[in-house]
């Protein structure tokens, strides 16, 4: 059981640096709490109002007190012991969610005085670190990680300035994950940052797929669509792929990338029924196709923007299911759909 | 562990060696293990270090409270691993319903808040040295998970499983300088440098060293 107690005026509830092992609410009179700020050294006094808590974080923190708790006029706190707090807050869930929130935002403001003196050294643009991570996992042949790093990449990034490599180097992932699997086979990105030779000999001397290849005309093609699509010119984009996919025709590397754009661009132009006629047709046509998952993906979105959430989940149950594909985007983009409409 | 049946929903499964989420990617949601182990990772140059190794019922992620804060680690899978994931929207409908995790989430901002402001100490340090020799003191009083508990040697000598780059790191300052430094406290035989980790001959050294420089 919490405890009352008495606190004459100018009396110290407890001193900056004592071991914190209570939580106080005040009852009555006045208790301030006095520290100084570490960001600009000022003295600041807190004044504690009536059925305020006091002393949570340093307690539940299990740090040292990081002020006093000067009592300004005759106070009765009751003072809980950790375990008797939480078991108090235990079934007031809202006193817990008000000092979350309190908490987040102290957090929010201590990281961001953190991230500020911290910014002239080492900090790393967001982009440039997630294609970097991406580089490492593929240079060490994780590609499983690495095809999700890229994916990501490419999610967030449609038109960063390395979406085209990092287009590739999902390429290059897939394949030596489809190839050798994880940890096997010649890394698809020889050398390394530090300069440290690779232990296995044939990286060097073994043709990189695609990754540094000289790109052929379609793949230019490609690539040029791919860019019109992240610039937002889905109509211009949607006849390039067209015509790509006419050219090329379900075999080789861009008719069946191409036919799945041309889908994007559909559903990017809002023409649902013309999105899901379109993928229908490349499951039928193309069941092994490399982008299975994204395409039922799509398929899912298209029917829930037409207002069909059941036959919709249905599309994200079946990305879901899917072998091989755990950390693909599809899947994340299906959980998180399914999530959404779970939450709506 | 409280029972969170009635949060299948937001259950996710990953298999060993997936990635939940990678670093510097943006992040808006957070995690509760349920089963199996997570490996928090940082790429640094052309090593991936072990941070952390989690269990139930851990939370990791939890800094993407933060909006926008790209994640400052990877998550890896390291068993077959079930995990609650929630973000700003159904955060609330959990920690309504289950005290437990509130709680849990509550002590870990309690601590994270913490962490924050030491650092945010050693950085306001004018006197380079300083800074160097507050982040073993750091280390030392917060027994991260970073040095997997900082040995206790004899009396006042103590082992960080540390290498220069996290020093670095936690310093803010770049490498050629920490090296440098370093190499200063080596030849005065305050500190050893290894391969994968640092001796301080003497932390009281180094807390009066500290507290000399720090304004009061």
């Amino acid at each position: 059981m919490p405890k009352l107690a008495a606190f004459r005026s100018n009396s110290v509830i407890y001193f900056n640096g004592d071991v914190a092992d209570k939580v106080y609410v005040l009852q009555s009179g006045r208790v301030s709490l006095n520290y100084t700020d570490i960001e600009n050294g000022k003295d600041i006094h807190e004044v504690i109002e009536r059925g305020e808590f006091f002393g949570v974080k340093s307690s539940l923190g299990h740090y040292p007190r990081e002020e006093n708790a000067v009592v300004l006029q005759d106070a009765s706190v009751l003072a809980f012991t950790v375990p008797e707090f939480e078991q108090f807050a235990s079934s007031n869930t809202r006193i817990i969610l008000k000092m979350l929130k309190v908490f987040s935002n102290q957090l929010r403001r201590i990281h961001g005085q953190v991230e500020n003196l911290m910014e002239n050294q080492t900090s790393v643009n967001p982009e440039n670190g997630l294609f970097r991570a991406g580089e490492y996992y593929l240079r060490n042949r994780l590609y499983s990680q690495a095809r999700y790093v890229f994916g990501r990449y490419l999610t967030y990034y449609p038109a960063g300035r390395m979406a085209e490599q990092a287009g590739r180097f999902l390429e290059a992932a897939e394949t030596a994950l489809t190839r050798y699997g994880d940890g096997k086979g010649p890394a698809p990105l020889a050398g390394s940052q530090a300069g440290r030779p690779d232990t296995e000999p044939q990286a060097a001397t073994a043709p990189r797929p695609q990754a540094q290849a000289a790109l052929t005309d379609v793949a230019k093609d490609y690539y040029n669509a791919v860019s019109l699509f992240s610039q937002g010119k889905h109509q211009d984009a949607l006849k390039e792929f067209k015509r790509i996919m006419d050219a090329s025709g379900d075999d080789g590397e861009y008719g069946p990338k191409a036919a799945f754009d041309l889908g994007r661009c559909l559903y990017a132009l809002s023409q649902w029924d013309a999105t899901i006629r379109h993928f229908t047709g490349i499951i039928q046509s193309t069941p092994r196709h490399p982008d299975m998952a994204d395409i039922l993906f799509m398929m899912g979105q298209a029917w829930e923007k037409k207002g069909d959430n059941e036959r919709a989940a249905g599309f994200y149950k079946k990305v879901l299911s899917m072998p091989g594909d755990e950390d693909s985007s599809a899947r994340i983009k299906a959980r998180k759909a399914m999530n959404a409409m779970g939450g709506a | 562990m409280s029972d969170l049946s009635g949060f299948s929903r937001f259950a996710r499964t990953y298999q060993p060696g997936e990635l939940i989420f990678a670093e510097y990617e943006p992040g808006d949601s957070f995690y509760l293990i349920q089963a199996g182990r997570v490996r928090i990772t940082k790429i640094v140059g052309d090593i991936e270090k072990n941070i952390d190794i989690l269990q139930p019922p851990e939370i990791f992620g939890e800094m993407a409270i933060l909006e926008g804060a790209p994640r400052s680690a990877n998550a890896i899978a390291l068993d077959t691993v079930k995990v609650l994931e929630f973000n700003r929207a159904n955060f609330e409908i959990l920690m309504m319903g289950n005290p437990q995790i509130a709680l849990r989430l509550l002590r870990l901002f309690a601590k994270r808040i913490y962490d924050q402001k030491r650092r945010f100490m050693i950085l306001t340090l004018e006197d380079p040295q300083a800074k160097i020799a507050d982040v073993f003191l750091m280390l030392d009083e917060t027994r991260a998970p970073m040095n997997q508990g900082a040995a206790e040697l004899d009396g006042d000598k103590r082992e960080f499983k540390v290498t220069v780059d996290d020093v670095a790191h936690w310093a803010g300052m770049n490498l050629n300088d920490v090296q440098t430094i370093l190499g200063h406290f080596s030849n005065q035989r305050r500190v050893e440098l290894y391969q994968d980790r640092i001796v301080v001959k003497n932390i009281n050294d180094f807390i009066r060293f500290v507290n000399s420089k720090r304004k009061k």
